[in-house]
């Protein structure tokens, strides 16, 4: 019961970032209602699934301090796992998607035991390694399409809520925004938990952590499972969404930078950071890339800037964007 | 029985013999002191005892278990809490959410454990920081924060590592008062090192004094410090063959 008013009490933030949070909802709510193209649609749509890869990287990245660069293997297992288990069994979404999260958080128990024995850079590298075997593995497996990837069947019945097929975005859009909600609620209940407090410690200081009883080896990997099953949550989403799947598209290496990316430039370890990131990065790749890309000689060009913009975050404020709020706040006190 | 008892306890670090079978105990209602050189070995014993180190050989027992081949975190989780020598503050957490991580250490309720935290900061005196970031804080009321965590555990033993480091005279004599409303209220036992060997002597009921990595004497704080050997392991041989030549001039 104290885990669930946890969860909903975000009394301890400031009233300014929640009244902010809460006109952003009423956005949210509103947004199909308002004049928008396909396009700003599809741009919002991402922006939700990148807040929640983000939410989820930041239970182990930010919290936890400890560098994940291999996000995408998970949102390839939730992806497959609904894609396969529809085209060859025809289960519905709604049961495939937690056996995904599921398949997720096993594989993330088998790779994180021994992954988190490394500390530091050493892990980061291993997470993008584990990843990028995990994803030639696919391309070779010819079960789950190889490096062709999977089209997902039509099954017509519009709108079919079983299979989460729909002709219009607006109801992706709305159950992508509930997972969100619910996403963001965990997150909040996270925060307030034995295990996020301990999760903090260990980021401090690993030794001080241990002489205050916490087994930090389990801790890491209990909190890499949370992380994981909210990203196979939304890779399972995604296959729905996206009707096809392959390997270089939901389990690259791209896709692992730019989620934790995400989170870094909003704010590692804070519950508006991951938000804060994807509001930014989503439409700047989207609008950037398609403006940029159109441009002859300019294609890629729209990559180095997000980079530099990045980088120049990085140097003023390693804490991102919401690091620079706090110090302003800091400042006025 | 005692609290804690250390047995021959011998720990090498390759052909370097940190500390050699060195015994002694801890009762429940005592402050024990550690002294002795830079070097003699007192940290490593630290670590030996709560398990931050493997034993090369001896046993460690508290509270009538045998806790040498356990892990540090789960000496922790038994009632044996310490502090560190070097303190690194946190950029996350306020003060009163870094005591709390103490005190999530036997409840997983967070008003349970925050009410725990406010407890312990207001037995020592510094309830107004609860709220400010590490960072804000000054050392002195940093380390403060560090046993405030410590003690949120609610250990039976308290190894304090170098509390003293660092302090003005007046901010040490306020850690004395403190660290024996520690012991008289809460009941805690208290095994200290410290290179202010006047914070030592004015606490301890016992003294245990290392010398290259081996107990040379132990006493009260009195006797200890006349002790010929211990005077010779601070002081150097030529120091106690003058004096002695002196004392035999008179």
């Amino acid at each position: 019961m104290e885990a669930i008013k946890n969860a909903f009490d975000f009394s301890d933030l400031p009233k300014t970032e929640l009244s902010l949070a809460a006109a952003v909802l009423v956005f949210l709510l509103g947004f199909p209602a308002l004049p928008h193209s396909s396009f700003g649609m599809s741009t919002m749509i991402q922006f939700l699934a990148f807040s929640l890869y983000g939410m989820g990287w930041n239970l182990i990245g930010g919290y936890g301090g400890q560098v994940d660069l291999g996000k995408a293997q998970y949102v390839g297992i939730g992806a497959y796992t609904t894609a396969v288990m529809m085209i060859r069994w025809n289960v519905p979404f709604w049961f495939s998607m937690p056996l995904g999260m599921a398949f997720a958080v096993g594989w993330s128990f088998i790779i994180g035991y021994p992954l988190f024995r490394l500390k530091g850079h050493y892990f980061a590298i291993a997470t993008i390694a584990t990843s990028l075997v995990l994803k030639d593995l696919f391309e070779v497996w010819d079960f789950v399409g190889g490096a062709r990837g999977l089209e997902l069947p039509i099954k017509g019945d519009f709108p079919n809520w079983l299979y989460l097929q729909f002709r219009e975005d607006y109801y992706y859009y709305y159950i992508l925004l509930a997972m969100f909600l619910v996403g963001l609620i965990y997150v909040n209940g996270f925060r307030h938990s034995r295990l996020g407090y301990q999760l903090r410690a260990i980021k401090d200081n690993e030794h001080v952590a241990r002489s205050l009883g916490i087994d930090v080896h389990w801790s890491k990997i209990k909190a890499y499972a949370m992380a994981t099953a909210f990203v196979a949550a939304v890779g399972s989403f995604h296959a729905c969404y996206n009707y096809n799947i392959e390997p270089e598209d939901v389990m690259s290496l791209d896709l692992s930078v730019l989620i934790a990316m995400m989170a870094m430039l909003g704010g590692a370890g804070s519950i508006w950071g991951p938000i804060i990131g994807a509001a930014i990065l989503v439409p700047m790749k989207n609008y950037l890339g398609s403006w940029l890309g159109g441009q002859a000689g300019f294609a890629g060009m729209d990559l180095a800037l997000y980079g530099l913009i990045i980088m120049v975050i990085a140097a003023a404020q390693p804490r991102g964007v919401y690091g620079i709020v706090e110090a302003v706040r800091a400042r006025r006190r | 029985m005692a609290l804690l008892n250390v047995d021959k306890v011998s720990k090498h670090f390759g052909g370097l013999v940190a500390n050699h079978e060195v015994s002694f105990e801890v009762d429940q209602n005592e402050v024990v002191g550690l002294i002795g050189p830079n070097g003699a070995g007192k940290t490593t014993l630290f670590n030996c005892i709560a398990g931050y180190h493997a034993l090369t050989s001896g046993t460690v027992r508290f509270n009538g278990a045998d806790i040498s081949q356990l892990k540090d975190y789960q000496v922790a989780r038994l009632g044996l809490a310490r502090t560190f020598q070097i303190f690194e503050a946190s950029g996350d957490l306020s003060v009163v959410d870094n005591v709390m991580v103490g005190s999530f250490m036997h409840t997983g309720s967070r008003g349970e454990a925050r009410r725990l935290a406010r407890d312990t900061l207001e037995f020592l005196g510094i309830a107004e920081t609860a709220r400010s970031m590490m960072t804000e804080l000054p050392v002195a009321a940093q380390k403060r924060v560090a046993l405030a965590t410590a003690l949120a555990s609610q250990p039976k033993l308290l190894l304090l590592d170098e509390v003293g480091a660092g302090l003005n005279p007046s901010e040490i004599e306020g850690l004395i008062n403190l660290l024996q409303r520690i012991h008289r209220e809460k009941g805690i036992a208290l095994l200290l090192t410290e290179h202010v060997l006047e914070m030592v002597m004015a606490m301890s009921h016992r003294v245990i004094v290392l010398e290259s990595g081996q107990k040379i004497a132990e006493g009260e704080p009195a006797e200890v410090v006349k002790d010929p050997e211990v005077v010779r392991a601070y002081l150097g041989d030529h120091y106690v063959k003058r004096q002695a030549k002196e004392d035999g001039d008179a």
